[in-house]
């Protein structure tokens, strides 16, 4: 059960359509900052194999410039931080 | 029901529940969040959308508050047109720079996404959106078609303790001085009228003779079924202030329900419903025997009568009744008073013998400065008049009243309940001076208005039950509704609803947001919502404040003023209503100002208003009257020391009142007692306060309150639903167990705020029959697990 | 400055740690702020009605309370919890409604701080702790849903680092009304991580720090 969060930088002027984009994503919840363009993003996934399609999905968001990790839980061996 | 979700609102849209999972969910979230703040300085997340930075011209703007009738002054900040941010005003003496949590987040009232904002009427049974100009067209003829078809007395006006002074003067003209009916009442008749039956039976005058700042220098104070902490925030912290600035200060709460005002108070002492009448009279027995008698001020300044007894509930139609004063000794009073000893007073009240003795104590002790508040748990009351009488009583034998924290005050809870309901006189029998049924008072009126005298009807028709029961009878068959959501707040609602819709009567409602009010509505006019307007209010303390319009109504949105004003014009009575949008409400005010011209009533002129953040009443030479009948401080009265000038004989009357019981009280069948009330989240019928974010998150709906004995007899856990039934209807709702309040066993307690859950449908419309306001707090019901 | 910024790129890692991105990041920062000349603050501010209260306020903190800092309260979560800059905030954490004669304990911490092991929190002081009926003011929510759909905007909160002068104090840019405890948001470890200050300790925050106004000055022309 893998939780993650980030901080995802939308290319210029794309902020909308990022959050539009994310909000549309399995398995992601969005905190978009108000005045800056910055998006939270937790994602909550059921198991390791399924995290790495959806990182994977994430990397071809052509709104997405930078995705960068806040936080990290990986399993329930609390691996993560 | 389940139970609402526990959100945490620092993590926007991730619940807070109790599992592992979503702790680690939300500790992620919270750590991006921190991240972002560290690497964005100033970064935010919050809830609200931002201005573009093309908006500039901050400005903070005076008004008095949108809600109770405490008349908290608010700075309201403005900015590219719209309100952004509000503040309490610490040049108004009234609460010094605080508000309340409905204060605080007022101005988000203004911005419901369902704001009305063009007329509607309708058309083949549907509602189909019409420019304003053709609804009031419609309104003037049809209000002239049903004057000639079935008289004048077939179209009403029911107003509001929400309507400005100028809306209420020109409802009052129009249709008193023009039209030429008393069909005028507005819903402060629910919620204030005993006030002023009181005011008027002891005093002759109407309003309080004190004011706020008594709470800075009272000892004790008494809350009279009254719970401030919830109903009147504001001032209850300024008492809280109080008390822990000068320590030996005391409250007492006297009350039938534990409450936030219980809990803060020094003693909690509770009473069965209906019995404060009999603890009244037994302080008043127990005070005499102890000698605790002011007499010097008794002999001087007090007179004694009695009244009828056995006076009805006014339950059934065309109810009937007029009270009769008869002079009594104060020997033959304190006879009567023997019937109320503490020991027998105990056995009706259930409140112990030595809890009252303590009470008579606070309030005999000559070196305690006393108030006592009360609000509506004695004015919806079957004895409404009578138990405000009693608590006079208290006050006049022992002298503490007028004078700085000597005060019996009724706070009022709507925010121009006094200004506009009990001083313009938007009820069937009142002018704005006197009443209809002298010829002074109609002489004096006519002459102001410019109408022939004998347009004014000396008699007065419906006070506001026997209105809806003359419109579901169909005596009346056009009412005209401003500023108040009767389909929410009518005892017995049922009944009343059904006869709104009954064929060929035809409603006409003013509102900024639709209603279960609207819903009955055959027109629909868009209304300005307070500062879209300007106007004035008047507060509990007679304090009168103006507001400039400060922000432009949405849409076709028109105050209430006027489209009064038009449909006069349109009824052909321009004369009457000659001003312009631009002069109205200060030629409204100059006019109005005519009727009160004595230093009894002196209103402060229209430039001295607006510059200040309220000024209160008697106002004479440029001075302001905090304490009346007294010569230190009020103008008007005469002599060293106290003067009752509102009454022939130049003195208050203690009345001799008994005990009786409610119109319904439990019995086998209907085996607990309904009490409905308030939350400090919402205002009245949540019309308003619900469209606010973090009010309607707050308490987001209705519930029951329900002793935690009585719920674990009926097998209901806190959230399970309960059928409330009586005998006139039946709601069923999720309980409340030790929540906010706990009643106690025997009785329930139900929020009426709430349009989802109608609780009206369940009360009973018995009333006072010296006041005619019903009593919202004592029925009978019986209780299912749903 | 910009492109070093954008190297970072399109990447997703997880073992990318917070503090190797700090410095790149702080460099957007600056490139992308977005200036805002609106604050909530009075026309004519008459800060000195509550000189007494700041005083007394700091002389009753103790100096261990100054030096903590427990860094989970920002700007983010302070203003989340707000309809607009001033208004008070709801409660984020469960309150006891259990009926009982005790009176509401908020005072108990949010009088004097300290760390809270149940919420596992630094209590943030309110800065008006003379006021005791704290629900007056403050909610809980119990729903995040609207009764209907709202149309709310208020203004931007004020902007942080306005000094005139590089390394220079920065003003006071918000209205001090019911907030005259300047160490109930800048210091200590309830503090809000943005706007706190390491130097509480020296007591007279108006000494350096004077208040904003709303409106331009006038300034001062010979004639």
């Amino acid at each position: 059960m893998p939780v993650f969060s980030y901080l995802a930088i939308p290319t210029e002027g794309n902020k909308d359509a990022l959050c539009a984009a994310l909000e549309a994503t399995d398995y992601c919840e969005i905190i978009p900052a108000e005045n800056q363009e910055v998006v939270v993003l937790v994602t909550d996934t059921p198991d390791k194999e399924t995290d790495k399609r959806l990182q994977a999905q994430l990397k071809k968001l052509s709104c997405l410039q930078s995705l960068s990790m806040t936080y990290g839980h990986a399993d329930d061996n609390r691996t993560g931080n | 029901m389940a139970m609402p979700t526990i959100i945490e609102p620092g993590t926007k849209g991730i619940k807070m529940n109790l599992t592992r999972r979503d702790f680690i969910k939300a500790a992620a979230a919270q750590s991006a969040l921190m991240t972002a703040a560290v690497l964005f300085p100033g970064i935010t997340f919050g809830d609200w959308q931002r201005m573009d930075d093309s908006a500039t011209g901050f400005q903070w703007k005076k008004t008095p508050c949108r809600f109770c009738g405490t008349g908290c002054g608010l700075l309201v900040g403005v900015q590219g047109g719209r309100a952004v941010a509000v503040k309490g005003d610490p040049a108004c003496s009234v609460n010094k720079g605080l508000c309340c949590v409905k204060g605080y987040h007022s101005i988000q009232a203004l911005y419901g996404k369902d704001r009305i904002k063009t007329a509607q009427v309708r058309k083949d049974g549907k509602m189909v959106d019409v420019p304003i100009s053709e609804a009031l067209d419609l309104i003037a003829d049809k209000m002239k078609e049903t004057i000639g078809k079935h008289g004048k007395d077939s179209v009403a006006m029911y107003g509001s303790g929400q309507w400005t002074i100028p809306d209420g003067y020109a409802a009052s003209k129009l249709f008193k001085g023009c039209i030429g009916t008393n069909n005028v009442e507005a819903n402060a008749r629910l919620c204030m009228a005993s006030a002023v039956t009181g005011f008027m039976t002891s005093f002759g005058l109407d309003e309080p003779m004190g004011c706020y700042e008594d709470m800075d220098y009272a000892d004790v104070f008494v809350t009279w079924g009254n719970n401030m902490a919830e109903m009147h925030p504001v001032l209850f912290s300024r008492m809280l202030a109080n008390r822990k600035r000068k320590k030996d200060v005391q409250i007492i709460d006297f009350a039938t329900r534990t409450t936030r005002t219980s809990q803060a108070a020094d003693k909690s002492i509770l009473f069965k419903p209906q019995t404060d009448l009999a603890v009244a009279n037994a302080i008043c027995y127990e005070i005499i025997r102890n000698g605790w008698v002011n007499e010097n001020f008794v002999k001087k300044h007090v007179s004694f009568h009695r009244g009828k007894t056995n006076i009805g509930y006014g339950t059934e139609d065309h109810f009937k009744f007029k009270d009769k004063a008869q002079n009594i000794s104060f020997e033959q009073w304190t006879e009567f008073l023997k019937d109320y000893t503490p020991e027998k007073v105990e056995k009706i009240s259930g409140v112990p013998a030595k809890d009252i003795k303590y009470l008579a104590s606070l309030y005999g002790d000559p070196d305690k400065k006393v108030t006592s508040f009360w609000c509506m748990g004695m004015n919806q009351h079957t004895r409404g008049t009578w138990i405000n009488n009693l608590v006079y009583n208290i006050h006049l034998l022992t002298g503490k009243i007028s004078t700085p924290g000597n005060s019996p005050f009724s706070l009022t809870g709507q925010p121009s309940a006094c200004g506009t309901v009990r001083e313009v006189g938007t009820l069937t029998h009142k002018l704005p001076h006197g009443v209809v049924m002298k010829e002074k008072a109609r002489k004096m009126a006519a002459e102001i208005w410019n109408v022939p005298v004998s347009n004014i009807d000396p008699k007065p028709t419906y006070h506001t039950v026997e209105m809806f029961r003359a419109l579901d009878r169909g005596d009346i068959k056009f009412m005209w509704i401003q500023v108040t959501n009767p389909m929410v707040t009518m005892p017995n609602l049922i009944r009343y609803r059904e006869g709104s819709l009954k064929k060929d009567r035809f409603v006409v409602v003013s509102d900024v947001y639709p209603t279960p009010t609207t819903d009955i509505a055959d027109v629909i006019l868009p209304a300005a919502m307070w500062i879209e307007q300007e106007g004035m209010y008047g507060n509990s303390e007679r304090r009168t404040q103006h507001f400039e319009q400060i922000l432009n109504p949405p849409g076709e949105a028109m105050s209430d003023t006027w489209q009064l004003i038009e449909v006069a014009k349109r009824l052909g009575f321009e004369k009457q209503f000659p001003w312009t949008e631009e002069n109205h409400i200060e030629m409204i005010w100059n006019e109005y100002s005519r009727f009160h011209d004595s230093p009894k009533h002196r209103m402060a002129p229209y430039n001295v208003l607006k510059k200040r953040s309220g000024v209160q009443w008697p106002f004479v030479n440029g001075k302001e009257t905090k304490w009346r009948f007294h010569a230190k401080y009020d103008p008007a009265a005469k002599g060293e020391d106290f003067h009752f000038y509102g009454k022939p004989d130049n003195r208050a009357w203690i009345w001799q009142r008994p005990y009786e019981p409610p119109a319904e009280s439990p019995d086998q069948e209907y085996n607990f007692w309904l009490n409905t009330g308030r939350v400090i989240e919402h205002w009245h019928t949540g019309s308003m306060t619900r469209r606010v974010p973090v009010l309607n998150g707050a308490v987001p709906s209705a519930y029951v309150e329900i002793n935690p004995d009585d719920a674990a007899n009926l097998g209901v856990v806190n959230g399970e639903m309960v059928k409330i039934i009586s005998r006139r209807g039946s709601i069923t709702m999720p309980a409340s167990i030790n929540g906010r309040g706990m009643p106690t066993k025997g009785q329930v307690f139900v929020p009426f705020f709430d349009e989802g859950y109608l609780i009206n449908e369940v009360t009973l419309d018995a009333f006072c029959p010296i006041s005619k306001q019903p009593d919202y707090k004592k029925c009978a019901v019986r209780l299912e697990k749903a | 400055m910009k492109t070093k910024a954008k190297k970072i790129g399109k990447s997703v890692s997880r073992t990318a740690t917070v503090c190797l991105l700090i410095v790149g990041f702080c460099v957007l920062a600056v490139q992308t702020l977005n200036v805002r000349q609106v604050y909530a603050g009075d026309a004519t501010p008459s800060f000195d009605d509550s000189g007494d209260k700041i005083f007394r306020s700091y002389e009753e903190i103790p100096p261990n309370y100054m030096i903590g800092d427990s860094g989970n309260r920002t700007l983010a979560t302070y203003y989340d919890r707000r309809q607009y800059p001033g208004s008070p905030p709801v409660i984020p954490h469960p309150v006891e409604t259990t009926f009982s004669k005790n009176k509401t304990e908020c005072l108990a911490c949010h009088a004097k701080g300290g760390w809270n092991a149940e919420l596992a929190a630094s209590a943030p002081l309110t800065p008006h702790p003379e006021k005791e009926a704290c629900r007056q003011c403050h909610v809980r929510l119990n729903t995040d849903k609207n009764f209907v759909e709202h149309d709310w905007v208020s203004i931007s909160p004020p902007r942080l680092g306005q000094a005139q002068l590089p390394g220079g104090p920065p003003p006071i840019p918000h209205n001090l009304q019911m907030r005259e405890n300047c160490i109930a948001c800048h210091t200590g470890p309830g503090a809000v991580v943005e706007i706190r200050v390491e130097h509480s300790s020296r007591g007279n925050c108006r000494q350096c720090h004077v208040p904003l106004p709303m409106t331009p000055l006038v300034r001062f022309e010979r004639k």
